[in-house]
Formats: structure tokens, C-alpha cells, sequence
């Protein structure tokens, strides 16, 4: 087990810079997530990570030990790829048992060497000691597979397939998981209780865990703390509460949840009351929170709209009343979108729908009330 | 890493050089004599001071005077025409003889569609110089149809099998199964909705065909018409068993110019013009399939609906049986003439012996063995040399040798042979003669088919998966042991079954190259033809269409392995 420390890690591909001077810190035992859209460089830092890439400059600590000299199969790392890349010829007792029998065949000599690599050729030519039996039927039993330790990796479903790669992983006791988008091949359902099962058994063996994901749910829900990447550069690292109530970038407040991003003016910043008053395209706003800039973006999450008919009287200090027209709204069952023109500004909104509740029309004249506290400046 | 890169790129020059040496250099003197008339030795050229001097007054001497007097040489231009007409000919009948039998297999239940698709195998096993002569047996002078057709009355022979006619039959009724597949996977591209949707819009069955279905397959149909038309006109075996000498057709004109007169610019020059047209249509065809996949092979299969109208299905099904039958009975006969003690102008053998085998065991097991020895020779070099050629297309894209790899895919045999023989006849690099010559064009020729098998089973190893080896604690070598290898052997293997097939079947090399010492089984058979020893041919033909069968079977065998 080991903790995982990246220091000012580039990595160019020819004129292309894949990563900008990474810095990561991995406490031991964490579930860390590498979070961001397609070619932000995530899987570039975890193939980096497991010895696949060479950083073009930069450090890798994995536990205390420098790895850059370390060729990537010596580098202890446990890694679920994307596609799985279960071995088609074996099956998954030979698929999990695989690192333990190489482990063998490094420590022995040439003879008996030989012995082992007939072994791994063809069943006939030998047997698998029974510590290696032992702990492979151990850990398919962790993750309910020993029923099917016979069975070809083609003739699995993609769940148990995903379980395949993990114990596999698991097995050889790396000092850190890396996993890469493992649940982008299952559906929608399987994803759910796979990430659930993960989680579990990461806690339970407290092991290091890197985990690279474009989907925001995925880190949310099952990491410690995420790390958001955009175009090869760390944006933002932080528990998923903290990502989600204080993005530091718009880019961040967009990909990680939902937001009206909004282009503002900062027009006054009242000391007494401590409201800062901005002013948009054709409405006026107030924030409790504060920010240097002259320009700046007010983020405010859909959630934290509501949306009230257009006669009702707002008597409420602590919020700003906007007029609104409702262009097209959404039933999503738990909730009702709107999509909403204020003015010129568009803005969607997201409010619970509860039974006996009517939905606003399309074209109808609303009013939308937005707690001062709940207007973020960026 | 880096010295793992450096013995590769070796092993990538001395692929290059190989090809360079034993199919670029040839196939470019064949074009300079073709205008020099004059063998010119390129090799010797950069070795020898004296054979450079003389190489620079044969190009100086350069013109286009050669390609002149072959136009106006009546011999030539006929046998360009004659050769053309062949092809085209072959192809039309081809396709018009493949359209309901593929119509058949692919969209309709008619009886017996497993039997008759199985059959329609037969005839791509059986060299083409083998079904050329079971013709003879056939419809010679002293056939049994012969005297079938004189019995009911006939004059003379139904067919006579030396004449164009006769080659043109034997090419279509062997070389249609090329057609066929291809024609199949057309007929299975028009979707079962298409159809609906035009029944829908009032249209009839027939009408649907028509407007619908055939013009859907049409891409198909002219690609695989241009396919036939390249392996008909580079066919050697038929015509050389079955070409009257007043029939010129360019491989026999070539091969004449070659074996029996010794005339180099006359032999470049038709092989130049074999090489172009040969070309010309592989590139065509290969535009014209670009792109095509055939979506309804590979991916999700589409829905077909299938003709159960019994009058349909029983007529195509009737007509299906007589056009594999004319192979089949070809087969019987070679296989009837091999034990017959006589078989003169009958219906069948007088009495049969297996004496013809027994010869063939006592004085021609050296052929056998020689086939033997030479298809292993070429399959060794075949396999190491794809192994790497795939590795280098598949894993590091190279394109140039891809493209290499897959020029001997257009040089029809006998021009390649003759290339070979106008480069390694002289000092210093003197071949011609030599088994070895004859196994590296063997391997050559052969060579696009093997990269072909392997390269799809290293294009089936994705890149993660050799890495999870190494994640896993694999050295690269172990992994290159315990995981790719494995996985890469069936490609192998199937792709070497393949290549040992061919080159047993391989006609016109073997003809031009053997010398009497290594003469493999396709060339005594030959030579026994020529010398009319027809019983022995035919126990010869039959061990070699066995051989054939066996390995076939071993590589149906490991290719349904390979699938699971």
C-alpha cells in the first residue's frame, strides 16, 4: 500500500503537450478520482502512473520510492483497463492467476522456469501450486466468481467480466489501483451497483485507488477527492462537496453538476449589508459573496431557482426577484425543467414536482426568486 | 526499448531487401528488357565493371522500336485480343451462371442449400491444369460424353475441349465459386425492410427484384465480375493443357517465347502488358470494394426474408445441382481414369487396378516428396517473414510495406516467373535452376495471403491487452510468450495450411522453374499429360487433390478452433 505523489509531471507527445506541470498528492488508502472530458489528459497521468508512458519531465513517488527508472512491470500497480484486456485464451481462474505465476517465474531459476512456462502454455503440461490455487479461489469468492473460475472470459457478462479485471488486479496486492473508466462499458443499471460494489470492496482492503472517469456522478458518488482536468492541466482538486458548492472555474461549475453561468457586471459592493449588486444583461442581481474582478460570472445552480406565478408577492430581503417566461419545460418525473428567457439571458431551472402540483405553461410570465447566498462569483 | 527497436529495424531492412532483390529488381529489369530486347543483368550491373558497361550501352540503346513491331506483330496483338476476349467472356458467363445460385443460397430455402454450398467448394481445390485435363477425359475424342452424345445420335464431339470453347468452360465451371461469395454477401446487403417497404408501396415480388434487391447487389456483382476477369486472364493451367497451336493466348505465347525460343524482349514484353491489365483490374475492383465491406458480413446481421415458394426454390435448387455437377463429374472421371486398366470410348473403364498407384509409389514418390519439401520450405519462409511484415503494418502502420507485400497479388504467376528467370539466369547471382529460387517465389507469390491470415490475428490483439500482461509483472518476452504467441498461433497456422495448399496447387512457376531434380508433383503431372501417360496422371492428380482435401480439412479444423 503506498500513497501517490506527483511532482510538476509534463508529458509532450511530439509539439503536443498531453500534461502541464501536474502536481498530485494520493494519501494512502484513498479513493482518488481523475475526473474531465475526453483528451483532458487523465488516462495520460494514470498510463504515466503505471510505467506505459514516460513523463517527459517531472517526478512519480509511489510510496516512498522514485519510479521512473522502474519499468512498468515491476511497478506493483494494479490496473482494470477500459476494455477489461481479460486474456481470450485463458480462463478466469488463469486470467486471475496470471501475475501470481509470473511472480513465480521471476523468482526461479531456468529450469524450473521452463516447467512454469509449459505450465502457462497448456493445462496438460502441469499443474498450478495449490498456494496459488488457494488465493486465487480467495479472491474470486470476494467478488462472488468462484463458481465460474472454469468458465472462458467471452462466455461472462460484461459485469462479471468488470469483477474478472478486478481480481485479477487485486490478486497480485498492488501498492495502488488504477482503474481506467471501468464502468463505461456496462448499462445504465449495472454501472449503478458496480460502483456500490467497488467502493465497498476498496474500503474494505483500504487500498490506494486512482480512478479515471469522465462521468461527474461516477467521481462524485464514489470518490474522496477529485481532481477535475481540462485540457492537460489540473483545475481544481477537492471532496465532491467542495466541487460542487465552490467551483473554482466556470469550467468546473459547468462539468461538475448543472449551472447558469451567467456574464456579470460588479457594480457595488455595499459594506453594511455585505451584498454585492451586479448587473447583467437585462436584469440586476445580489450576492452575498464577494470578488476583485470589475467582469466576473455569476454561477448559480438550476436547483436553486424557484420558480413562483407572476403574481405572487416576494417580501424577502435575503433574495432577488426576477421576471421570467418559461420557453419550454421538461417533466423528468422527480422534476420539472424549465427552460427560461429572462430578458435576453437564458437560464434553466430546476424544480421538484410533487403530485397535485401544476407545471407553468410554455410562454407564461413567472417570477424567479434566487437566495442572495446561492449566487456564486467567479 | 531501444535495442528491441534496433533488431527490429533490422529485421525491417532485410525484409525490404528481400523484396527489393527478389521481386522489385526483377519485375523492373522485365520492364527494361521489354525496350532494351536484350536481357539486361541488373545485379551484375553493380558488381561487375565489365556487365556495367555493357548495361549502359543496352540502355542508351533504348527505344520504343520493341513495343512498334509487337503491335504490328500480328502473333502478339492476337494473343492480347484473344486473351482479353477469353476473360471477358469467362466473366459475363460467370456472373449470369452465379446470380441465381447465389440469389438461392443467400435469400431463398431452397432444398439441399448446405450440400450444394459444400459442393461448390470442389472446384477451388483442384488445380486448374488438373480440371483442364479431367475435361479431356470428358469430352475428349475418346470421352464418355462423347460416346454419350454419339449415342444419342451425335456427330463427332458435343464440345471440343482443345479450342477456346473448351478453355472457356473449364474456367467457368472451376473459377465460379470465386464469384460466388461475394455475390452472396450482395444478394444479403438489400434489408428485409427495404423490401417491405416497396411491397408496401404496391410493388410485386418481381418488380422488388428487380428495382430493389439486384441494384443493391450490383456493386457487388461488378466487383466480383472484374475478380474473375483477373484470374481468368492470368490463369496459366488451362490454357497451356488445353490452347490449340493455332489459339495464341498470351501466358502460352509468353511461356513459348521463354521455354522455346529463348526470345527475351518478346517474353518482358508480354509480360509487361500481362502486368497492367492484371493490374488494372485488381485496382479497379479494388476501388470498387473500398469502403464495401459488406456490412451485412461482419456486425450485426441483417434481417432477410426468405423465399419459401416451392416452384422457386425447387427450380433454383435443380439448377444449382446441375452447375456443381459438371465439377463433381470431372472429379469422377480423373478419379475413374486413375484405376481403370483401360478406358477407351465407353461409358466406363473396361476393369480397374490400383497398378497406376503402385507405379506412381515405385518411380514418382519423388515427386510427392519434393512438392512436399518445397511447400515446407516455402512455409517457413512465409511465416517468419509475415510474422514480422504484420507486426511491422499492424503495430507500427507501415504502408509502404504493406503495399509491398501485396504487389505479388497482381503479377500473374507466369510473368513473375519469368522475371525471375531473365534476373538470376547469370552471375553473380546465378538461381535459376536452383530449389531455392523456386521456394522464394513460391513464398513470394504466396506471401499477400499468409500476411492477410496473420495480420487479422494480430490486428485481433488490442494493445491494452499486452499491456495488462506487463501490468501484471510479464517482461515483455514473457509476455510475447505466455500471451501473444498464443493468441497469434492460429492466425499462423491457418495462414500457413493455406500457403502449403497453394503451393502444391502452384502450376506455372513449377513449370518454369523446376529443375527435372526438384520437379514437384504439379510439374510431373504435367509432363505426364503432355507425354499423354493420362493414367498416371490422373493417380498423381488424385494424390494431389487428397493432399489437398486433408489439409483443407486441417484448416477448416483450426479455424473453427480458433473462432471459440
Amino acid at each position: 500500500m503506498g500513497s501517490v505523489i506527483i511532482e510538476n509531471m509534463t508529458k509532450q507527445f511530439g509539439d503536443f503537450t498531453a500534461l502541464h506541470n501536474i502536481n498530485l498528492e494520493i494519501q494512502e488508502g484513498e479513493f482518488f478520482a481523475l475526473l474531465g472530458p475526453s483528451g483532458c489528459g487523465k488516462t495520460t497521468t494514470m498510463r504515466c502512473i503505471a510505467g506505459f508512458e514516460h513523463p517527459t519531465s517531472g517526478k512519480i513517488k509511489i510510496g516512498d520510492k522514485e519510479v521512473e527508472k522502474i519499468p512498468a512491470n515491476r511497478r506493483n500497480c494494479g490496473m482494470v483497463f477500459q476494455s477489461y484486456a481479460l486474456f481470450p485464451h485463458m480462463n478466469v481462474f488463469d486470467n486471475v492467476a496470471y501475475s501470481l505465476n509470473i511472480k513465480q517465474l521471476n523468482a526461479s531459476n531456468p529450469v524450473k522456469q521452463l516447467g512454469i512456462y509449459a505450465r502457462l502454455l497448456s493445462k496438460r503440461l502441469g499443474r498450478t501450486p495449490k498456494d496459488i490455487q488457494e488465493k486465487v479461489m480467495e479472491i474470486l469468492k470476494y467478488v462472488e466468481l468462484d463458481q465460474h473460475a472454469e468458465r472462458l472470459t467471452s462466455e461472462l457478462s460484461g459485469g462479471q467480466q468488470q469483477r474478472v479485471a478486478l481480481a485479477r488486479a487485486l490478486v497480485m496486492e498492488p501498492a495502488v489501483l488504477l482503474m481506467d473508466e471501468p464502468l463505461s462499458n456496462l448499462d445504465q443499471k449495472l454501472r449503478h451497483s458496480m460502483r456500490n460494489t467497488i467502493r465497498t470492496i476498496q474500503q474494505d482492503l483500504g487500498i490506494t485507488t486512482i480512478f479515471v472517469t469522465h462521468d461527474q456522478e461516477e467521481a462524485m458518488s464514489m470518490a474522496d477527492r477529485v481532481a477535475v482536468m481540462d485540457k492537460g492541466n489540473i483545475v481544481q482538486i477537492g471532496t465532491p462537496t467542495e466541487l460542487y458548492s465552490n467551483p473554482l472555474t466556470p469550467f468546473i461549475a459547468d462539468f461538475v453538476g448543472t449551472s447558469n453561468i451567467l456574464d456579470v457586471e460588479v457594480v457595488d459592493h455595499n459594506q453594511l449589508n455585505g451584498l454585492t449588486t451586479l448587473k447583467g444583461d437585462s436584469f440586476l442581481l445580489q450576492s452575498t459573496n464577494t470578488i476583485e474582478k470589475k467582469q466576473a460570472k455569476a454561477v448559480i445552480r438550476p436547483e436553486h431557482i424557484q420558480v413562483l406565478p407572476y403574481d405572487t408577492a416576494v417580501n424577502n430581503e435575503e433574495v432577488t426577484v426576477l421576471e421570467g417566461i418559461v420557453v419550454m419545460s421538461t417533466y423528468l418525473g422527480p422534476t420539472v425543467r424549465y427552460d427560461m428567457k429572462v430578458g435576453n439571458q437564458e437560464m434553466i431551472v430546476d424544480t421538484t414536482y410533487s403530485s397535485g402540483t401544476s407545471i407553468f405553461e410554455e410562454g407564461r410570465k413567472v417570477k424567479l426568486s434566487i437566495e442572495h447566498g446561492r449566487v456564486l462569483l467567479i | 526499448m531501444k535495442a528491441r527497436f534496433n533488431g527490429l529495424s533490422v529485421v525491417k531492412i532485410f525484409i525490404y531487401a528481400f523484396f527489393g532483390l527478389f521481386l522489385i529488381i526483377p519485375l523492373l529489369a522485365v520492364f527494361l528488357i521489354s525496350f532494351t530486347n536484350e536481357p539486361v543483368n541488373i545485379i551484375g550491373t553493380f558488381t561487375d565493371p565489365a556487365v556495367f558497361s555493357s548495361t549502359i550501352d543496352k540502355l542508351k540503346a533504348i527505344n520504343l522500336e520493341n513495343y512498334r513491331q509487337i503491335f504490328s506483330n500480328a502473333g502478339y496483338l492476337d494473343s492480347l485480343k484473344n486473351s482479353l476476349s477469353l476473360a471477358l467472356v469467362v466473366m459475363v458467363l460467370v456472373i449470369l451462371i452465379c446470380i441465381p445460385l447465389a440469389y438461392g443460397i443467400a435469400r431463398t430455402n431452397m432444398p439441399f442449400k448446405k450440400t450444394i454450398s459444400a459442393l461448390c467448394t470442389i472446384p477451388l481445390i483442384i488445380p486448374t491444369f488438373i480440371s483442364a485435363y479431367a475435361f479431356i477425359i470428358m469430352f475428349g475424342r475418346a470421352g464418355w460424353v462423347t460416346y454419350f452424345y454419339e449415342m444419342l445420335g451425335g456427330e463427332g464431339m458435343l464440345i471440343d475441349p482443345y479450342s477456346m470453347t473448351g478453355i472457356i468452360l473449364v474456367q467457368v465451371f472451376f473459377f465460379f465459386p470465386y464469384a460466388l461469395w461475394p455475390l452472396v454477401a450482395a444478394f444479403k446487403i438489400s434489408d428485409v425492410t427495404l423490401e417491405e417497404a416497396s411491397l408496401n408501396l404496391g410493388a410485386k415480388n418481381w418488380f422488388t427484384f428487380i428495382f430493389v434487391t439486384f441494384p443493391l447487389a450490383i456493386p457487388g456483382i461488378i466487383s466480383s465480375a472484374l475478380l474473375i476477369f483477373t484470374v481468368s486472364f492470368s490463369d496459366f493451367g488451362t490454357p497451356i493443357v488445353l490452347a490449340p497451336k493455332d489459339l495464341n493466348l498470351m501466358v502460352v505465347e509468353a511461356y513459348r517465347e521463354i521455354s522455346g525460343f529463348f526470345n527475351w524482349g518478346g517474353a518482358a514484353i508480354l509480360t509487361v502488358i500481362m502486368i497492367i491489365v492484371a493490374a488494372l483490374f485488381f485496382w479497379l475492383q479494388h476501388i470498387l470494394t473500398k469502403g464495401k465491406n459488406y456490412g451485412s458480413v461482419s456486425g450485426k446481421p441483417k434481417q432477410q426474408k426468405m423465399v419459401t415458394n416451392k416452384v422457386v426454390t425447387r427450380s433454383l435448387s435443380v439448377y444449382s445441382f446441375i452447375i456443381v455437377l459438371v465439377p463433381l463429374l470431372a472429379m469422377l472421371s480423373v478419379l475413374l481414369q486413375s484405376v481403370a486398366t483401360t478406358w477407351g470410348k465407353d461409358l466406363l473403364p473396361s476393369g480397374y487396378t490400383l497398378k497406376h498407384y503402385q507405379t506412381i509409389f515405385s518411380t514418382s514418390l519423388g515427386n510427392i516428396q519434393n512438392s512436399i519439401v518445397l511447400a515446407i520450405g516455402a512455409l517457413v519462409l512465409s511465416v517468419i517473414i509475415a510474422t514480422f511484415v504484420s507486426y511491422f503494418v499492424v503495430r507500427q502502420n507501415s504502408a509502404k510495406m504493406d503495399f509491398m507485400t501485396s504487389i505479388p497479388l497482381v503479377v500473374p504467376g507466369i510473368a513473375f516467373g519469368i522475371a525471375l528467370i531473365q534476373t538470376f539466369n547469370v552471375a553473380p547471382l546465378q538461381l535459376t535452376g536452383t530449389a531455392i529460387l523456386l521456394i522464394i517465389a513460391y513464398t513470394i507469390r504466396r506471401l499477400p495471403y499468409m500476411v492477410r491470415s496473420t495480420m487479422g490475428a494480430m490486428r485481433a490483439i488490442k494493445q491494452d491487452i499486452e499491456e495488462a500482461a506487463i501490468n501484471l509483472g510479464a517482461t515483455p518476452l514473457t509476455a510475447a510468450i505466455t500471451v501473444i504467441g498464443p493468441l497469434l498461433l492460429p492466425g499462423i497456422a491457418a495462414g500457413s495450411v493455406l500457403v502449403f495448399i497453394t503451393v502444391i496447387k502452384e502450376t506455372s512457376i513449377s513449370i518454369l522453374l523446376a529443375p527435372p531434380e526438384w520437379a514437384p508433383m504439379s510439374l510431373a503431372i504435367f509432363q505426364n499429360i503432355l507425354r499423354a501417360e493420362y493414367y498416371s496422371a490422373a493417380a498423381m492428380s488424385v494424390i494431389l487433390v487428397a493432399l489437398v482435401l486433408v489439409l483443407q480439412g486441417l484448416a477448416s479444423y483450426i479455424g473453427k478452433k480458433q473462432r471459440l
